[in-house]
């Protein structure tokens, strides 16, 4: 009876205890593309999170490559609609995106970094 | 080896090897794109005129994603032919982009000169009014380009900066009405036995704010013998989008040494004196509102502007300023987008000077422009 209360009782204290592999609230990361910058430029990230990013264009198209990766987004212009992706960094790096559809004079200057740190590194 | 060193090096060889990155299909648009300007220009008391102002190609392509080609060839007023006063073509743009680190960028071939708002931001959706700011036109030389290598880059914070060297200013070119913009050699067997200097700083750590500032320094007097004309460009802009109002702001001041043995030795040469002034000046603020912002054409943005731009603002001894070059502009009118790469424009010009005796100028213009 003795053993079977306190399997019953560590089930309660199980129950009762903070669920501690709950969900992480999965960021948002909202970027305003216009000619010729992104805001933010600079996205700071852990190894492994998961962030959503949602970008917008203020004027023309745009597009948004991350370097060594598959993302490579074409940004509609100017108007209710975005594009939205899902991305994850397994390494700690220095990840740059660039603007990727010609959209004026200064396009080559459309540039930012994703940094991702080694969750021990993160600011 | 030093550890800054060693990290220096494996910048740079890790720059290398992406640079031989091949390029992969992606999101990219298509390698030719440009923009077109048709205007309506009715300048009281001539007669309208109906000019296709500018027709641009730009054609782009990506040999990998970290070298790239730009190019730009434009068509002035339609049509260009020979020893005939017209229409001309400029290659505006052939440069090459070799991309290597997000804080240091090498581009080198035909560039524009990263001088002021417009020069960079010259589509039309981008700017108000059916004609560039007459500050972007006789202070600052808009569209500004020169042959020459030059370096870019963001340096954190929001910072990003452009240095070139190019090919200097003609001062045998230089007038009183038009300022330094008729000196661009535009990289046409331009002459280098002096190089010009031009440099960009760009802050954008603030949201919703872009502030610049950028100097152009070079010595122009190479066609002109005996004088030593060096030409100082110094400019300071600003501009603030934030929901539907956007602010933007320039200033721009020129200096130009031995003017006065400049203006000698041209009239010398010419008969007449072009009483190129030592210093000129030009500012301009600007105030746009999106009072129609329901989506695709249902976009309307209103907007003022105010100018003072003077190419006799401070003359040489012995030199008496034209106070019809003394001038100051309103521009009220409106831009509306069918769809955010077409604009509609329209807008009321009252063009006066400092003369007393030239009496001012009402102009109204239409416009319609695109980018694709």
């Amino acid at each position: 009876m003795q053993t079977l209360l306190r399997v019953l009782g560590c089930f309660a204290l199980l129950l009762m205890m903070p669920h501690a592999t709950a969900v992480q609230e999965r960021r948002i990361v909202r970027i305003s593309a216009e000619r010729f910058s992104f805001t933010p430029s600079r996205i700071d990230l852990r190894v492994g999170e998961e962030v959503d990013l949602v970008v917008t264009s203020d004027d023309t198209s745009h597009g948004l490559r991350i370097e060594g990766t598959e993302v490579d987004l074409a940004i509609p212009k100017r108007g209710p609609g975005d594009v939205r992706a899902r991305v994850s960094f397994d390494k700690a790096g220095h990840y740059e995106f660039a603007c990727d559809r010609m959209c004026g004079a200064g396009h080559n200057f459309m540039r930012g970094v994703i940094i991702v740190r080694a969750p021990a590194a993160s600011r | 080896m030093p550890p800054r060193t060693t990290l220096v090096l494996a910048t740079a060889f890790q720059a290398a090897l992406l640079l031989g990155t091949p390029a992969t299909a992606g999101a990219q648009g298509s390698p030719l794109s440009g923009y077109m300007e048709l205007h309506y220009n009715r300048v009281e008391p001539q007669d309208p005129i109906l000019d296709f102002h500018r027709f641009v190609l730009v054609m782009s392509h990506g040999f990998t994603p970290r070298i790239r080609f730009v190019g730009e060839l434009e068509v002035e007023h339609a049509v260009v032919e020979g020893l005939e006063e017209g229409g001309e073509v400029a290659l505006e743009q052939a440069y090459l982009d070799f991309l290597l680190t997000r804080s240091f960028n090498l581009r080198a071939g035909m560039m524009l000169v990263p001088v002021g708002i417009i020069n960079e931001r010259h589509e039309p959706p981008v700017f108000n009014g059916v004609e560039r700011p007459f500050v972007d036109t006789f202070i600052i030389p808009t569209t500004w380009f020169e042959a020459g290598v030059g370096a870019h880059g963001e340096i954190g914070n929001g910072l990003r900066y452009r240095v070139l060297a190019t090919a200097p200013l003609d001062a045998a070119e230089f007038s009183a009405a038009e300022g330094i913009r008729e000196g661009q050699q535009h990289g046409a067997e331009a002459n280098v036995r002096n190089v010009a200097a031009t440099g960009r700083l760009e802050y954008l750590g603030i949201a919703h704010l872009t502030i610049g500032g950028s100097f152009w320094t070079g010595d122009s007097s190479f066609s002109v013998r005996g004088v030593d004309s060096a030409v100082r460009v110094g400019e300071a802009d600003a501009r603030y989008h934030r929901g539907p109002l956007e602010l933007r702001g320039e200033f721009a001041h020129v200096n130009i040494s031995d003017a006065d043995r400049l203006n000698v030795a041209l009239q010398r040469q010419t008969g007449v004196s072009p009483n190129v002034a030592s210093a000129m000046r030009g500012f301009y603020g600007e105030a746009a509102y999106r009072i129609w912002n329901a989506g695709a054409a249902r976009d309307l943005v209103a907007f003022v502007r105010h100018e003072n731009f003077d190419t006799q603002y401070r003359m040489p001894d012995g030199f008496v300023p034209l106070k019809l070059y003394d001038r100051h502009a309103w521009i009220v009118g409106a831009t509306y987008f069918p769809e955010p790469d077409i604009a509609v424009k329209v807008d009321y010009v009252r063009l006066a000077n400092e003369s007393g005796i030239a009496k001012p100028s009402h102009g109204f213009n239409v416009g319609l422009g695109w980018w694709f």
